[in-house]
Parts: structure tokens; sequence; C-alpha cells
């Protein structure tokens, strides 16, 4: 027993040192933990106004290209409605009556970035809404140029979203003029491309074509812009093409974005999870 | 240690703390060159402080860090890490010199023996950090660019705040 005494008196920096590093170890495995997720993260209240607090000096200097970004998405948005009102209804195959409902299932939240972040392997944005406005984690994200991530964590006045520009996020992305549909992924290096994988390269890809959110989304509307294609080249032993992407929306310049809630993603998922079940 | 030198001190991590959250963290040179100056703090405490409170001012230094940048743990592990190097490198240089007493900072080491004290801790450090971060093995050589670059931009900084700085 003495020697045992002995020996933690001994070696006790050294077992210090491996406690804390344990102790750290635990904390980035098991980051969803409940305390982990509530408070030691930027959505922590007092961490997050802190942020806002400098983030709030360097905002007027980026107010001429948020001022751009609207205009563009209001012209963008005139010409949507221009086209809707003029779509008429024959294309619908006979029988179909749409769904009200189904169509007025998105509804959308303005929050303002506090904190952001592009050069890291992972990426997350803060934003200043929270679970007091109506958000919770797994709604999508969208900005006035295209698409941003999904809500991951949330706080009462705060929440921190899951960036494009992580490496566990995909979007399920179309491209429009090759109606093909694929995944867009980061690989962790560049901020302003992305890669979209899973496009059969037995399909004509154009250079230029824009990548926009799938019908196949619960979390995202569709047709909401993910990137124009940069680059395409085909590995003569694979079946997919590897297309490079430039993303639409800068996140250096972020400052406003939407929240967007899927009124029907419950029951949508619901419906998923009964498949599942039904397999095993 | 005196009051008034924890007081000093305390101040001093303050300090770094500060920088690191508003402004270093914000500043990224060519996509490459991080900048952590925050482990400065732990780099200059006097050398003959006790093991164990190094460790645990490492240990919430890199958490506080991590709460500001949603990492959970990586930046205090790394910290933790080279706070545990750090009194074994002091010693070396010490023996290698055949001074008296073991004392860290620019004035008291002179550049040369400052450089290789803090340059083998940063690198460390830094290699651990973006190491626990890559996600993939196909990025290993463009995180390895990041580990010499970062380090390279930590220490010039620390060095030009050290020469700066009036104790």
């Amino acid at each position: 027993m003495l020697q045992l005494v002995d020996f933690v008196v001994r070696n006790r920096f050294f077992l210090v040192f491996v406690l804390l590093e344990v102790l750290s170890a635990w904390m980035i495995v098991r980051n969803n933990t409940y305390w982990g997720a509530t408070y030691f993260n930027t959505s922590n209240y007092y961490v997050a106004k802190t942020l806002a607090f400098s983030n709030s000096v360097r905002d007027y200097t980026k107010l001429d290209e948020i001022n751009a970004d609207l205009a563009s998405e209001n012209a963008h948005l005139h010409a949507q409605v221009a086209r809707l009102s003029q779509t008429n209804p024959s294309q619908l195959p006979a029988g179909y009556v749409p769904d009200s409902a189904f169509a007025a299932r998105f509804s959308y939240t303005v929050a303002k970035v506090v904190d952001n972040e592009t050069n890291k392997a992972n990426n997350v944005i803060t934003i200043d809404k929270g679970t007091a406005h109506g958000i919770k984690p797994g709604m999508g994200v969208i900005s006035a140029t295209g698409v941003v991530g999904k809500v991951r964590f949330c706080s009462e006045h705060y929440s921190v979203i899951t960036s494009i520009l992580h490496s566990n996020f995909m979007v399920s992305s179309k491209l429009v003029r090759s109606k093909e549909i694929g995944y867009a992924k980061w690989d962790g290096k560049d901020p302003n491309l992305i890669d979209m994988i899973d496009v059969s390269k037995y399909t004509k890809v154009f250079k230029g074509d824009s990548a926009v959110t799938s019908d196949q989304n619960s979390v995202f509307p569709p047709n909401i812009m993910v990137g124009k294609v940069q680059s395409v080249a085909v590995n003569p032993n694979q079946t997919f093409y590897n297309i490079v992407l430039k993303l639409a929306t800068d996140f250096r310049n972020l400052s406003y974005v939407y929240v967007v809630q899927n009124h029907q993603l419950v029951e949508q998922e619901n419906l998923k999870a009964r498949t599942i079940e039904l397999k095993k | 240690m005196s009051l008034r030198e924890a007081i000093q001190y305390s101040l001093m991590i303050l300090l770094y703390l500060f920088l690191q959250i508003f402004f270093m963290r914000n500043i990224v040179l060519f996509n490459y060159a991080f900048c952590f100056i925050y482990i400065a703090a732990i780099l200059l405490l006097p050398a003959d402080m006790d093991r164990m409170y190094t460790l645990l001012i490492a240990f919430a230094v890199g958490f506080v860090v991590d709460v500001f940048s949603n990492t959970f743990g990586m930046h205090a592990s790394a910290t933790v890490l080279i706070a545990y190097l750090r009194p074994f490198l002091i010693h070396y240089q010490m023996k290698s010199r055949g001074a008296e007493r073991a004392e860290v900072g620019i004035r008291a080491q002179g550049l040369g023996a400052f450089v290789s004290y803090i340059f083998p801790l940063i690198l460390i450090h830094h290699s651990m950090l973006f190491l626990m971060e890559m996600n993939n093995f196909g990025m290993i050589l463009y995180t390895l660019i990041r580990i010499g670059a970062s380090a390279l931009f930590t220490t010039i900084l620390i060095i030009l705040l050290e020469l700066f700085s009036k104790r």
C-alpha cells in the first residue's frame, strides 16, 4: 500500500497529465453530451455576446456586399414570381392535385451571423436566433446567395450551424441542365470550392452549369443554389465524374442567413423510420 | 511566487486569451498560416513554477479557447501536452548551458536560446492540433504545410510581442 502511495506521489505530474488528456479526449469524442451541447460552445449566451460585439465592428465594412447580395436576391425572386405566375398547370399529370399544405411547408426565419469560420477543416457558424425563436437542431440554413448549412446546437437565443464547409455534411444536389442528382461534399481545403460526387459519367455534364438543391431534400427547399460547375474530370476506372463546384455563397462575407423550417419534416422522417423498422 | 507576480502573470494570461479570441482567430495568412498566440501564456510562465499549476492553467486556457472556437477539447489537450513537456526542455537547456537558474524570456535567455525553447513546443502543439482536426488521410500534405506555416507565424508573433513588451 505504501508503495502504491509512493508511486502516485512520485508520478503525480504524469498522472495529472494523463488525466487531463483523457478528459479532453473524452470531450472531443462525446461532443454531443447534454452539457457539451448546452454550455461549452459558441451558442453559450455569454460567449456569443462577446463574439457578437467583436463582429459588429467588422459588419460595417461589409455593408456594400450585403446590399449587393440582397439586391440580386430580389431580382432572382422577382424572376421566380413571374415564372410561377405564368406556368400553366397543364404540365402536371392528369388527376394530380397539388396539395397546398405541401406547397407551403417551408417557413423562414432571418438570423444574423454572430461568428463565422471558414479556414478550419470543420467549420461552424453561430447565429443570433435560438429555441426562443422556434429554431431546432436539424433545420436547414440558406443565405441570399445559396445553401449555408444545418443547425446543430441551440441555446435559448443562439444556435450553432454546421456549415457546408464541414467534413460530415452533404447536400443532395441536382445539375440544372443535365438533370443529374449527386451529393455536394467539401474536401476540407479551399473554402470557395466544393466537390460533387456520385454523378454518373454516362451523362453529359456542362461546364458552368448550376447545381441546386434537389427535390429529394427534406431539409432544404428545392432549387436553392449550391454552386456552378468549375471543372469536370473522369477517372477511367470509375463510373462517376469528379466534379468541382464553385460555391455560390462567399462564406467569408456571410452576414445574414435564413433558417428554413420544414413543417412536414417530422411526418416524413417518421414514415421513413417505419420502413427501417419493417426491414429489421 | 509573490502576490505581485501572481497578479502580473494572471493579467498576462488574460491578455493573451483576449488577443487570441478577439484578433488572432480572424487572422489567417494565405489560407495556411494560423496564429495561436495564446500558448505564449503557457510558454512564458516562470520556469520554476509548480508543474501541477502549469498543467491546470494550461487545461483551463485551452478549454476557454475551445469554447470560443467550438472544438471541444482539442486546444485543451494540445496545450496540456506542451505544458507537460515544457519543464523537460527547460531543464535540458539549463544543463547544456550550465546556467545556475532556469529563466524564460527573450531577455533572460537571448534570442537563439529562446527560439530553440519555444519553436519545438509550438511545433508539437500545432502538429497535435491540426492532425486531430484532419478528417481524411488525403489531406496529409496540406495539413503538414499548415502546421509548418502556422508554427513559423506563431513563433514570429511571440518573438515580436516579447521584444516590444516591457516587463
